[in-house]
This record gives structure tokens, sequence and C-alpha cells, in this order.
């Protein structure tokens, strides 16, 4: 899963190895099993590049992507879970992991 | 320069005192001989949700669904013809489950254990030795079940004699078919099972009393200090069902992750037409078991299946129209999958607490507030239905 991601977006490389998971039961596990200094550094990289990322990926039909276009997509999307933790959740995110995980999710588009 | 803030007031008491003011018998919570009652007076006699048309694509497509409550697995399936019927996954020849696959897609069901085999309409197309048996191929075919439609969702009713789906859900058919539900194509879902009665379970998705306590932070846009329980702005009785009109908190401070998300995600909704809805913020409570909140950009349905007495599960599902479009509403979609399960995983614990407690036997009663009247309207509903079912019994 590390790898290289599309010009203007190498500072978010160091990310790729963790946070590039490929399904959203992945990406809301990632969100309870990393640390809250990991979801913090992941989160203060991603937020000033979040909507730059995504005018970037929606110049390409998503079938099309490449792999470093995949790759930063599927940051964009732990990103969906991180968000609810530093910005909802605060310092309750670890009472709160601890009910999260009896909801599995069993579908989303993203893992099609 | 005055400041004017908009006033709330919530349904007014008198209003619905009409549904009661007593206290509620705690038993019908916990008690397992009250549970095999609303098995044969409430699930068998009702229109259950069970899946959506987006899931049965083709002629071939089938879903597997399993009714605890009612002990039946079910095969719903696209015929060739393009109908959707449903049937016991049950071989008619010595009873086996023709299939654990969740779903799919094929050409016909094969019996694992004599190889019998059968068409996606149920009829018994082959069986090998079958002159040996003393039996017509017609007389063979799959158990069906009665099965129909309403805003792309599908509907199976288990009972003898089943009411016409639309004529059962009254005015809420047609409204329902203005919401994104009705032309979703896929959709998320996630699910939980809770140490708790159906209707404990139910009941908590259906009053907002709650919602200041148990969801201080997901929940902060749903009251304000005007409204500091979030209560609804109306509510409507469709008997067995009911409907709450959802306030609208003029000033509701979303997280900036929600703000990124609707702005990725409303210019698709709008070119899709799904801003529009006259009944997106009406919540759909339909008896006994079936929530939906039709917003345009996260039509949810949520539905508890009980299992026993003390035990249900929940599927929960956020209806989308199309494939993701681009990676904008790849990720809204994302953001609003992970909202949703957030708020929905601070109620699991609670509400097994309020279990262990009825379960004890310590309270006779219950009760609800004013604010909590269709719990009340739901156990109304509930206590009518198997009081009828008695009388039936007693007759019979």
């Amino acid at each position: 899963m590390t790898g290289a991601l599309p010009a203007g977006f190498e500072t978010l490389e160091p990310f790729t190895a963790i946070w590039a998971a490929d399904t959203a039961q992945a990406r809301a596990d990632l969100r309870s099993d990393q640390t809250a200094d990991a979801r913090q550094a992941f989160y203060d990289a991603m937020t000033p590049q979040l909507h730059a990322a995504l005018d970037r990926l929606d110049q390409t039909p998503l079938a099309a992507h490449d792999d470093a276009e995949a790759r930063l997509m599927r940051l964009a999307l732990s990103y969906a879970h991180i968000g609810m933790a530093i910005e909802v959740q605060g310092p309750d995110e670890a009472k709160h992991a601890a009910s999260r995980w009896r909801l599995p999710i069993t579908r989303a588009p993203a893992d099609a | 320069m005055n400041i004017i803030s908009p006033q709330f007031s919530p349904v007014a008491d008198e209003v619905v005192a009409q549904h009661g003011t007593r206290p509620i018998p705690a038993k019908p919570y916990y008690d397992a001989a009250w549970f095999e009652l609303e098995r044969e007076a409430v699930f068998r006699q009702s229109w259950m949700h069970i899946g959506h048309v987006c899931e049965l694509p083709e002629p071939g497509s089938f879903i597997r669904r399993e009714l605890e409550v009612l002990n039946a697995s079910l095969l719903i399936t696209r015929t060739k013809q393009g109908d959707i019927r449903a049937f016991h996954n049950a071989c008619t020849h010595r009873g086996t489950q023709l299939t654990d696959d969740a779903q799919g897609k094929r050409a016909n069901f094969l019996c694992p254990y004599h190889m019998w085999s059968f068409g996606m309409d149920g009829a018994l197309l082959s069986a090998p030795e079958f002159e040996r048996f003393h039996v017509e191929k017609k007389d063979c075919a799959l158990k069906s079940v009665a099965v129909d439609v309403c805003a792309g969702m599908i509907f199976v009713h288990l009972g003898k004699s089943p009411p016409d789906l639309r004529a059962w859900l009254g005015i809420l058919a047609d409204q329902m078919e203005t919401l994104p539900v009705a032309k979703a194509t896929t959709f998320s879902e996630y699910s939980y099972t809770i140490k708790a009665n159906w209707k404990l379970t139910y009941d908590n998705f259906q009053e907002n009393y709650h919602l200041r306590f148990i969801h201080p932070r997901s929940g902060q846009s749903a009251f304000a200090p005007e409204n500091p329980f979030g209560y609804p702005k109306d509510y409507g009785f469709h008997d067995p069902h009911r409907t709450q009109t959802i306030w609208t908190n003029p000033d509701p401070k979303p997280a900036p992750l929600l703000v990124s998300a609707f702005s990725r995600l409303v210019p698709h909704a709008t070119e899709q037409g799904l801003l529009g809805t006259p009944y997106g913020r009406q919540y759909f409570a339909l008896f006994p078991s079936f929530f939906m909140l039709g917003t345009p950009l996260q039509n949810f349905v949520h539905v508890v299946y009980p299992i026993s007495a003390t035990e249900s599960r929940g599927v929960i599902r956020l209806y989308w129209v199309g494939d993701d479009v681009n990676a904008s509403e790849r990720f809204g979609r994302e953001v609003i999958l992970a909202t949703a399960r957030d708020v929905h995983a601070e109620d699991l614990n609670v509400i097994e607490a309020g279990q262990r407690g009825l379960s004890s036997g310590a309270l006779d009663h219950i009760h609800f507030q004013s604010q909590e009247v269709l719990c009340r309207h739901l156990f109304n509903m509930v206590e009518q239905a198997v009081h009828q079912h008695l009388k039936d019994r007693e007759r019979a």
C-alpha cells in the first residue's frame, strides 16, 4: 500500500503506508487501532490538502484512476473516519471506540 | 438592532394525550411468553422490509434473508420475466435449505441433498427419478411468500391473507416514493446485534429526549438552547405507523468534515433532482420495526429484527442514487457512513442497560412523557394486535 501520490501531494506520501486502506471497514478499524498522535498527525497533514486532492481526483473517472490516484483517494476516505475522531469525538474518542466495533460495516460503494 | 431568535414550541401535551397517559406494563419488554404472542400477532400479520430492488438488478439475481422472529429463511428472486418473487428457502422434497449464499445470480436453485432443481419462479424444473414419487411436479414448487415493492423497498408478508401493501402503508406510500430510496441503485450498510427487546431498541430511535445526554458530541446539531431536547416539530399517526417531522436547527454548527462532505455531495445531488423532496425532514416509522429518514443527502433506513424477547439485530442502510460519480461523491458518502455509525454506536450500551433493568423484573411499569408519544403509540399498536390475536385464537 506504500507508494507515490500524484504530483503536488508528495508531502502526504509518508502516510500512505498506514492510511491507504482499501475498504470502509479497514479504514474504520484504522481509526480505532492507531494512536491519538498518529491520527492527529494524519489529520493535520491531510486537512489543508483535502479539497485540492478531491479536485485533482475529480478530473479523472474513478475507474480510470491510476495507482497513485487510487492511493490518494484512499487517504481521503480514511480522513472521513479520522475527522470524526478529531472533530466530533475529541477527548471521548477512546471511549467511543469501545462501542463502535459492534457495528461492522458490511457494504460501502467505495468497496465495490 | 434587535436580533429575533426563532422560538420553538414542541407539540402540545394535550394534543398527544389522545394516545393515553397511563403507565405502560414493563413485562412486554422482556417476557418470553409475550414475545411468543408478538411473533404471530405482530410479525406474521405485518409487511416486513427485507431488501431493495437494487439488490436484484437482473433476471436470476437473488438474495437470502433470515427472519428469525418467524423462524424463516427466505429467497427473494428476480425471474426471467423480471418479476420479484419470494420463497421459503426449503426444498419441497424433504425441507433441505437450498442455499446459504447471502446473494448471487444463477439460473436455478439446486438442492444439495438429492439434486432437485427449482427455477427463479419457484417451479420444480427437474428431480432425479421423479417418476418414483407419488406427486406431480406442479405441486412441488417452492412455497411462496407474499412480496411487494414500495419506494424501491422490498416487503414480505408471511401471514395467511396479506392486505395490499400500498393500502397497508396508506398515504405514507406515496410520500416515501418521493425520497432518494425510491431511485436508489446502491447503498452502504452496517449492522449490530443487541441484548435487548426489539421494542426497547426501536423506542430509542423514536424519542429525542435522550439526545443531549447520549449524543452530546455527535448529536449536537440536533438540539439548541431554544429546543434543548431537540424535540420534533410535529407528529403524525397513521395506525399502525407513525411519523415525526424533525426540527431544523437554524444554527447547527456542523463539524468541518461534514461541511466538506455536504459541499462535495450537493452538486451531483442537485443534478439528480434529489434536493426538492417535501418529505425529507419526515421520519417514517413503519409498523412494526422500520425507520426511515430520507433527507436528500443521507437517506437512511434502519430495521430492528427481533431474535428473542431480549435479543435483536439492527441493519442500517444509507441508500444512494447511482454509483459514486467521482471522488467527491465517494468521499461524501464515506463521511455520511462514518457519521451515522458514530451516532448509533453511542446508543447500544444504554439500551442494553435498560434491558438488564427491565429483565430483572424490578419494575411493574415504565413511563413515557408526552414527547415520547411515538414509543407509547408503538406499544398501543402492539398491545392492540396481541389482544386481537388472542380473541381470534379463542374464536378459532
